[in-house]
């Protein structure tokens, strides 16, 4: 297998991607976004439980690829229990690093470091970038 | 049952096809390309690339408008390439063939300048639940305009059209049958003599989506008796931007204008403009002049090593694809139709189709992958998408084998 393909496909990611985590419909949201991908046709929803300045609670339900499921599934692990301003920035942060070739921001954040193997392959940014993109919209809605 | 596994031979006429295409000569990821995705845009051989080349290189002008020489040339090369269309669709007169951006647009056209004219409120327009967006959305879009009614024929768990059904719905309300002739999804080749022959008995127009057809068969728009036909022209060997729809004669003198311009024009005053004959009614504005030349050379490619040649040689090689990958463990095809040409769409028990086609990619084997803007049809099949194999005639039974390798390793590395 070549560099960037192990590189993609790094185990944790297919790991996550088998076993995602957050992986339902969570009851008693109080912000739900669905997002489409109109290339390919992969959704991703993202369900939060926001209370003041905190989101308790987020999952999500996806039709998509091992990249967007891995991804929606660290998304979710990640901001549960933070405070909304600082998730918020993290994915404004993590969008801009998968779509700039010279961001570094994420070198040494260890399970988000693991989406980094889409940056060399074009197409498939978006795939990583989906839930991120879902979670912006849930929360700004 | 045991498949036939056996790799057709290559006939004579296609031994050397590979070398005609430059591009098959490039290696992707380090690896030879093998190209499989036909279905979205065919290869281009080096004639067609030349005859870009050699327009913009030495005859290079606007057309039907100067005196001089090149304007005189490239007018000329345009309509030849009009002339070579018609024949090889055995329209009756080449005014027939209009010059369009490709099957998109030629939809388009045939929806605002046919039937928007004519569709009243509470009529219908038949289609099938196999159908491009492009042979969906402009019928939506014109069902809004004019109050008229959109409906799906529809298609069984094999992906066969269902005939019975589809000719019980059109009845005194249908003015237009738009279907598909090979599905660019799953490759299902549909019954369209029975559909046009039942339109017709009904005095119902029919227009035929040719584009995933007119590179794999013969088509005589005489003998299928449809109304209209669309195609693309990047699809079957010519550039991108061009493509074109058959017009019947006698439909083409009623219809509007699609869009105002030069060159469609008669006479324009202030008080009111009068259009020309068909085609050129139909073309307004400086066309895409290298696109049609291009498209030429094209079908001049094609008819070289001959259609039927092409169509007998891939029809094996599609057979011997669908086979080897039924034997492919974890492998599923989706749609099993009766007749197939061209495609043929499959999902993998733990693997994404995006998955699929990366891993392929990096083996420089080139698929699709997604809903093939067939939405409807993957949602029949309750699925979101498929990584589809689309060959065309430069491809051989050792693409197929490495496609078959590579997914493989889909495997290994999937579950």
């Amino acid at each position: 297998m070549c560099a960037d393909l192990q590189s993609l496909y790094r185990e944790t990611l297919i790991e996550q991607s088998r076993n995602p985590k957050n992986n339902y419909v969570l009851e008693g949201a109080n912000r739900r976004s669905e997002l489409k991908n109109p290339l390919c046709g992969d959704v991703v929803t993202i369900y939060l439980s926001v209370s003041g300045d905190r989101i308790d609670e987020a999952s999500f339900e996806a039709q998509c690829c091992s990249i967007c499921r891995a991804s929606a599934s660290m998304l979710t692990t990640r901001i549960s229990g933070s405070n909304r301003l600082s998730a918020i920035s993290l994915a404004e942060d993590l969008i801009a690093f998968l779509n700039e070739s010279d961001s570094v921001i994420f070198e040494n954040d260890d399970s988000l470091q693991a989406l980094s193997g889409v940056k060399a392959f074009a197409s498939r940014i978006r795939c990583a970038t989906l839930p991120w993109e879902a979670f912006q919209k849930a929360i700004s809605d | 049952m045991i498949e036939n596994l056996t790799p057709p031979a290559t006939p004579d006429a296609l031994k050397q096809a590979r070398d005609d295409f430059p591009i098959l000569s490039r290696t992707v990821n380090g690896k030879p390309l093998i190209y499989l995705d036909n279905a979205a845009s065919t290869q281009k051989p080096q004639s067609v690339i030349d005859a870009a080349n050699r327009y913009y290189s030495h005859e290079n002008a606007n057309i039907h408008r100067g005196v001089h020489l090149l304007s005189t040339e490239a007018t000329a090369a345009y309509e030849a390439a009009r002339k070579k269309l018609a024949q090889y669709l055995n329209a009756s007169d080449e005014s027939e063939i209009i010059f369009t951006r490709g099957a998109t647009e030629s939809v388009n056209l045939i929806a605002h300048s046919f039937l928007e004219p004519l569709i009243k409120p509470g009529e219908e327009i038949l289609i099938s639940h196999m159908e491009h967006h492009a042979n969906i959305v402009p019928w939506q879009l014109l069902a809004e305009r004019t109050g008229g009614r959109l409906r799906v024929a529809p298609i069984d768990d094999n992906g066969n059209l269902e005939l019975d059904a589809c000719l019980s719905m059109m009845g005194p309300k249908t003015k237009l049958v738009a279907i598909v002739h090979v599905s660019n999804a799953i490759g299902t080749v549909n019954p369209i003599e029975a559909i046009i022959a039942k339109a017709r008995e009904n005095g119902i127009a029919t227009l035929i989506d040719c584009a995933q057809s007119i590179q794999h068969m013969r088509l005589d728009v005489q003998s299928m008796g449809c109304d209209f036909a669309v195609f693309s022209g990047h699809k079957m060997f010519g550039p991108t931007g061009i493509g074109g729809l058959y017009g019947k004669r006698s439909l083409l003198k009623r219809m509007c204008p699609y869009q105002g311009g030069g060159d469609m024009i008669s006479h324009v005053t202030f008080d009111g403009t009068t259009f020309k004959e068909p085609p050129s009614r139909f073309e307004a504005g400086t066309p895409h002049i290298a696109g049609a030349i291009g498209l030429g050379v094209a079908l001049d490619y094609i008819e070289s090593i001959g259609i039927e040649t092409i169509r007998d040689y891939e029809s094996q090689l599609i057979e011997y694809a669908v086979n080897r990958l039924k034997s492919c463990q974890g492998v599923e095809i989706v749609g099993n139709p009766d007749h197939r040409s061209g495609a043929i769409s499959f999902i993998m028990e733990n693997a994404h189709p995006h998955d699929i086609g990366t891993i392929l990619d990096t083996d420089g084997i080139a698929i699709r992958t997604g809903h093939h803007c067939c939405e409807p049809l993957m949602n029949r099949f309750g699925i979101s998408a498929t990584a589809r194999a689309s060959i065309a005639l430069y491809n051989n039974s050792d693409d197929i084998d490495a496609l078959v390798d590579s997914l493989a390793k889909v495997r290994a590395l999937f579950g």
